[in-house]
C-alpha cells in the first residue's frame, strides 16, 4: 500500500506540474490582465500602468512569468527581464516559486500572500461541500434502494421521474428561486450568510447551512439514486441473493446486508467525483448564498486576472481532487477485500 | 486498477478544471452583479474621481444605485471651482463642534462586493473606498451639498496667493484621531511624502503631477504649489491626500499586509466610524468614533454591511428587513416604491452616469464620414430609447455635460429623430438608398459592426437591438456583438480597432475640465476610443483650464459642448437618475445632487411602534 501510494504520488506531482502549465497558459492567453481596468480609469495615465506592471512583473515574457512562478526569482539576474520591479526595489519581496511552497502574493488582495487568502475560505466550502454530500448520501441512498426493490411500479416512476426533472432546471437558479420563496417570503430560511453577525451558535450555522445544502445535495440525490438502482437490480438477479432468500431471512435483512453491500462498490468510486462536483458547484452556490468560500473567491480571481491566486486554487484544485480519488482507493480496499495494491509487486 | 485510476484521476482534473472554467462563464455574470452602479460616495482618495467609466464591471449599466452609504464630508466629484480667483481668503464660520442629539441603534447595510483593502493608497474599486471612507477623512473643503461650491472643511480657512499658484490650508485645531492624538498637517505632509515614492505603487500617482510642493509649515498649515494656473487645482488639491496616522504608520511597512496590521485592520482613525471586525466575503462592522472631528461621533452606534453578491438576494433582504436597504434594479423599482417598510429616495446626481454610442473615426470607417455620423444620429429616435430602455429612470442627453452640469450648453444640436433626413445625409455622403437598403459605392449594404459589453447587461442589450431596428429602417444593417467585459475592453482600446460603433458610459463629473481627458488625442485609444481628433476644441479646453474666470470658463466649455455635438463623436443617449431604499427606521435622510450618504453620520434609528 505504502509503495503505492508513493508512486502514486509521484505521478500525482508529474500530473500537477503539466496541468499548470496548461492552466497558466491558458489564463494569459485570456483577454485582460490585472491592471487592465486602469486603462479606462481617467484618473490614471499611461504612466501609472506601466509603473505598476514593471512593478508586478506584467512586463516580462509568459515563459519567464511561468518559471517565476514556478520557482522563484530570488535566484534570477537581477535586471527587469527576469525579475519584477518589487523583487529589484526589495529582495525580501522576491517570490520563491511554488515548488518552495510560495504561492505569491495577490495582486487584487494588495499584497496579501495568495495562499492566506486561499485558506482563509476553505472551511467556508468544505462545510458547504461536506454537508452537501452527507445529505446526498442520505437522501440518495434510500431513494436508490427503495426505487430498485420496487422496480416498475410506481414509486420507481416517482423517483426516476421526478429525479430527471430536478435535474433539468439549474440547481443554483433553483436554489436562488427556494431562497427567495423560503427565505424571502415565508422567513423561514436566513437569506444570507454563514451565520448571523453576532450570534453564530451551532444551532445558528446550521440554520443557515440547512438551504444551501439541501441544494447543493440535489445532484447527488439524482445521481446516487440512479447508480444504486442500477447496481441493486443487477445485484438482485444474483444466485446469492436467491439462496438468501430461500434460506428464509427476512426481506430487510436480505436488502440491506446482502445486496447493498454489494451495489455499493461503483458507488464509493462515485463518491470521490461527487465531492469535487460539490466544490466546483460552490461556484454558483456561492454567490447566491452569500458564502464565503472559494467558489466566489474564484470569479473574483478570474475577473481580476489575479494570476497567483488563480494559479494557487488551480494547484490546490488538481491536489485535492488526486486526493479524493487516493482515498477512493484505500476506501475501496475497506469495502471489498479483494482488492488489494500491493499484493506482489 | 492502477492504469484505470491513473485515467479516472486524469478525467477528474480534467473534468474540474472544465468545470471550473464553464464555472466561471456564468458566474461572471454574479459579479458583474456586482454591477449595481456602485456608491456615487468617493471618499478622499479617489475624491476628484473624474468620470468614472461606468463600463467597469463593478459599474456595468445594467443595475443602479445601491445604498451604500458612505461618510459625506468625505465625498465630492469635482471642483465646480465656484468663484474662485487669485488673492483670496475663504474662512468657515461653521460650527463643528455642537454635538448629535439622537445616538443609537445599529444600521444594516448590504454590499454585493467586499473591500479589498483599507489602504487608502493602493485601491481603485469602490467598495474598497467606502470602508476607507467610514475610518479615513481626509477633505480639506467639501463640496456644499446644496451650492455644490468647495467650502472649507478639515481646514477652517484657506487663501489663496495673488498669483494663483500658493494654496495656504489653516487645519482646525480641534481635531483628533481615534486615539486622542492631535490630527496636524505633519501627518498631511508624511502621507503625502509616502505617497509621492513610485515605488510605493500608488495607482492614480499622475493625479499628483500638477502639484510641485506640500508643506507643512508648522502643525496647523499647509502648504501646497503649483506651476501653473490650474482651473480644477483647489478642489483637486482639497481631496487628494487623506492623511494617514504618522505617529502609528512610521515604523511600519507602507505596503506590506504581513508586516503592517494598519493596512487590513486600521486601529487609529479620523473618519467617524472604527473597525471592530472584518470577515472577508461575510461582513464587515464599524463602531462610532467618539473622536470624530465634525460634530462628534455619528448618531448610529454601529454599522454592519453583509456582502451579498446576488442583487437579487440583496433586495430580498430589504424587503424582508433583515437589512436596512438593498440593491433596487430599475426592474424591482416600481415593486419598491410600494414597500410598506421601505421609502425609496430618488435625486438627479450632479456626477451623473451618461449613456452613449461611440462611432468610430477613424479613416477606412463609414463613420469616418460626418455625414454618416449625423445620420446616425438623425436615424435614431433617442427620446423613444431612452424612455423604453430606462422606463422613466432617464433623461434624454444631447450634449457632452448633462443638464445638471453648471456649465450645460441647452443650444447645441439635438438630432430629433428624422429618418429622412438621415436617408439624405447617406446619400450626400455617397451611398445609394436602393430597395429599402443603403448600398455604398460597390452595390455592398452598408454594415457596421457594433460591439457591447458586458454580455450580461440587459441595458446594453435592448440598446442594441433597437438601435439595429432603427437602422434598419433607413436600411443600414447594424451586426451586434456582444463580448465579455476583458474582451470588451479589448477590443474598444485597440490600437487597430475592428468595430463601428460600442456602447459606453461616463460618469460626470462636478468640475467640467476633468472631462477633457476622454476627448484628448494623447488619450487615443484608452479614453478616446473613438479617436476624436479636433485640435480647436482641445485648444478651447486648454484655455478653459488655465483660469480660475468662472464665467470665462463658462463662455469656452459652451463653446466645446457645440462643437463636440456638431462633430458627434458619439450618439449621446440619455443620463441616469440614482435611488436608494432605505428602512422607514432610518430617519435624517435628505438627499441632494450629491447623493444621499453626504449626512450619513447624521441619520439615526426611530424604532418603529
Amino acid at each position: 500500500m505504502t509503495r503505492y501510494i508513493i508512486r502514486r504520488g509521484i505521478q500525482s506531482f508529474f500530473l500537477i506540474w503539466i496541468s499548470t502549465l496548461i492552466a497558466f497558459t491558458i489564463y494569459q492567453a485570456a483577454p485582460g490582465g490585472p491592471i487592465q481596468f486602469l486603462d479606462d480609469d481617467p484618473k490614471s495615465t499611461t504612466a501609472d500602468v506601466d509603473r505598476l506592471k514593471l512593478a508586478y512583473g506584467l512586463n516580462r515574457s509568459i515563459p519567464v512569468q511561468y518559471l517565476t512562478w514556478l520557482t522563484g526569482e530570488d535566484w534570477l539576474p537581477k535586471n527587469e527581464t527576469w525579475r519584477s520591479g518589487r523583487c529589484m526595489a526589495e529582495p525580501d519581496r522576491c517570490g520563491k516559486g511554488v515548488l518552495r511552497l510560495d504561492f505569491g502574493r495577490s495582486f487584487y488582495f494588495k499584497g496579501q500572500p495568495a495562499i492566506d487568502v486561499i485558506t482563509e475560505r476553505i472551511p467556508a466550502t468544505f462545510t458547504l461541500a461536506l454537508a452537501s454530500l452527507i445529505l446526498s448520501v442520505v437522501g440518495g441512498v434510500p431513494l436508490g434502494v427503495y426505487a430498485a426493490i420496487r422496480r416498475g411500479r410506481l414509486p420507481d416512476h416517482i423517483i426516476r421521474v421526478s429525479t430527471v426533472l430536478v435535474n433539468t432546471v439549474p440547481h443554483w437558479w433553483l436554489g436562488l428561486l427556494l431562497l427567495i420563496i423560503l427565505g424571502g417570503y415565508l422567513g423561514l430560511v436566513p437569506l444570507s450568510g454563514m451565520y448571523t453577525v453576532g450570534d453564530g451558535s451551532l444551532l445558528d450555522r446550521l440554520h443557515h447551512l440547512i438551504l444551501p445544502a439541501t441544494v447543493g445535495a440535489i445532484g447527488g440525490w439524482i445521481g446516487f439514486s440512479r447508480i444504486l438502482r442500477f447496481e441493486m437490480l443487477e445485484v438482485l438477479n444474483q444466485d446469492y441473493v436467491r439462496t438468501a432468500r430461500a434460506k428464509g431471512l427476512t426481506e430487510k435483512a436480505v436488502v440491506w446486508r446482502h445486496v447493498l453491500r454489494n451495489a455499493i462498490m461503483p458507488f464509493v468510486t462515485g463518491l470521490s467525483g461527487i465531492f469535487l462536483l460539490a466544490l466546483s458547484g460552490s461556484v454558483l452556490f456561492e454567490t447566491v448564498f452569500s458564502w464565503p468560500g472559494m467558489g466566489r473567491l474564484f470569479i473574483t480571481a478570474v475577473n481580476a486576472r489575479d494570476f497567483p491566486v488563480m494559479m494557487a486554487l488551480f494547484v490546490i484544485g488538481s491536489f485535492l481532487g488526486i486526493l479524493g480519488v487516493l482515498m477512493v482507493d484505500i476506501l475501496y480496499s475497506i469495502v471489498d477485500p479483494r482488492v488489494r495494491y500491493d499484493i506482489t509487486k | 486498477m492502477n492504469k484505470k485510476h491513473l485515467l479516472l484521476a486524469l478525467l477528474i482534473i480534467a473534468v474540474s478544471g472544465v468545470l471550473a472554467a464553464c464555472g466561471a462563464s456564468p458566474t461572471t455574470e454574479p459579479a458583474p452583479a456586482v454591477q449595481q452602479e456602485p456608491t456615487q460616495q468617493e471618499p478622499a482618495a479617489k475624491e476628484e474621481a473624474p468620470a468614472e467609466p461606468t463600463e467597469a464591471p463593478t459599474e456595468a449599466p445594467v443595475v443602479v444605485e445601491p445604498a451604500e452609504a458612505t461618510p459625506a464630508v468625505d465625498e465630492s466629484a469635482a471642483a465646480k471651482a465656484g468663484e474662485l480667483q487669485g488673492g483670496v481668503t475663504v474662512t468657515s464660520d461653521e460650527d463643528v463642534t455642537t454635538l448629535r442629539t439622537h445616538y443609537g441603534g445599529e444600521y444594516r447595510d448590504v454590499s454585493t462586493s467586499d473591500a479589498v483593502s483599507f489602504h487608502p493608497y493602493q485601491t481603485t474599486d469602490t467598495a474598497s473606498s467606502g470602508y476607507q471612507g467610514m475610518v479615513y477623512t481626509g477633505a480639506l473643503l467639501r463640496l456644499d451639498e446644496k451650492t455644490l461650491d468647495y467650502i472649507p472643511n478639515m481646514a477652517e480657512s484657506y487663501s489663496i496667493s495673488d498669483d494663483g499658484l500658493t494654496f495656504t490650508f489653516n487645519l482646525r485645531k480641534d481635531m483628533k484621531w481615534s486615539d486622542g492624538e492631535p490630527i496636524t498637517a505633519q501627518d498631511f505632509q508624511w502621507t503625502y511624502d509616502q505617497v509621492i515614492k513610485p515605488e510605493n505603487e500608488f495607482p492614480y500617482l499622475s493625479q499628483l503631477d500638477f502639484i510641485t510642493s506640500y508643506k507643512a509649515l508648522d502643525d496647523y498649515t499647509l502648504e501646497i504649489k503649483i506651476d501653473e494656473i490650474y482651473a480644477p487645482a483647489l478642489g483637486q488639491m482639497s481631496g487628494l491626500i487623506t492623511p494617514l496616522p504618522k505617529h502609528i504608520w512610521e515604523n511600519l511597512d507602507w505596503s506590506d499586509p504581513e508586516k503592517n496590521p494598519e493596512i487590513n485592520s486600521p486601529s487609529v482613525v479620523s473618519g467617524p466610524y472604527k473597525l471592530r471586525e472584518w470577515k472577508r466575503d461575510q461582513y464587515v462592522i464599524f463602531d462610532a468614533n467618539d473622536n470624530y472631528w465634525y460634530k462628534g461621533r455619528p448618531n448610529i452606534d454601529s454599522q454592519i454591511l453583509e456582502i451579498v453578491p446576488d442583487s437579487d438576494i440583496a433586495y430580498q433582504k430589504m424587503k424582508s428587513g433583515e437589512s436596512d436597504t438593498g440593491v433596487i434594479t430599475p426592474e424591482n423599482l416600481e415593486e419598491a416604491r410600494h414597500l410598506d417598510n421601505v421609502t425609496v429616495y430618488e435625486w438627479w446626481p450632479a456626477a451623473a452616469i451618461w449613456t452613449y454610442i461611440g462611432l468610430n473615426m477613424r479613416e477606412g470607417f463609414a463613420t469616418h464620414d460626418i455625414n454618416v455620423r449625423h445620420a446616425i444620429n438623425y436615424a435614431i429616435d433617442k427620446q423613444t430609447l431612452t424612455d423604453e430602455v430606462m422606463l422613466g429612470q432617464g433623461k434624454r442627453l444631447c450634449s457632452i455635460y448633462p443638464e445638471t452640469s453648471w456649465v450645460y450648453n441647452p443650444d447645441v444640436p439635438c438630432y430629433e429623430y428624422n429618418p429622412d433626413k438621415a436617408i439624405e445625409l447617406f446619400q450626400e455622403a455617397g451611398y445609394t438608398y436602393q430597395d429599402g437598403k443603403m448600398l455604398d459605392k460597390d452595390g455592398q449594404q452598408l454594415t457596421l459592426k457594433f460591439i457591447y459589453g458586458p454580455n450580461t447587461s440587459k441595458t446594453a442589450e435592448l440598446i442594441a437591438v433597437t438601435v439595429q431596428d432603427y437602422l434598419r429602417k433607413v436600411g443600414v444593417e447594424a451586426n451586434i456583438e456582444a463580448l465579455e467585459w476583458a474582451s470588451f475592453l479589448d477590443a474598444t482600446n485597440a490600437v487597430e480597432p475592428t468595430w463601428d460603433m460600442y456602447i459606453g458610459s461616463w460618469r460626470a463629473t462636478i468640475e467640467p475640465h476633468i472631462m477633457y481627458t476622454i476627448w484628448a488625442e494623447e488619450n487615443i485609444p484608452e479614453l478616446n476610443s473613438v479617436a476624436y481628433i479636433n485640435k480647436d476644441m482641445e485648444a478651447l479646453f486648454k484655455e478653459a483650464g488655465k483660469t480660475y474666470d468662472t464665467e470665462f470658463r463658462k463662455e469656452k466649455y459652451q463653446e466645446i459642448q457645440k462643437i463636440i455635438a456638431d462633430d458627434s463623436p458619439y450618439v449621446f443617449l440619455y443620463y441616469r437618475k440614482a435611488w436608494s431604499g432605505q428602512n422607514n427606521r432610518i430617519k435624517g435622510i435628505e438627499p441632494t445632487a450629491l447623493g444621499i450618504g453626504w449626512n450619513q453620520e447624521d441619520w439615526y434609528i426611530e424604532e418603529q411602534p
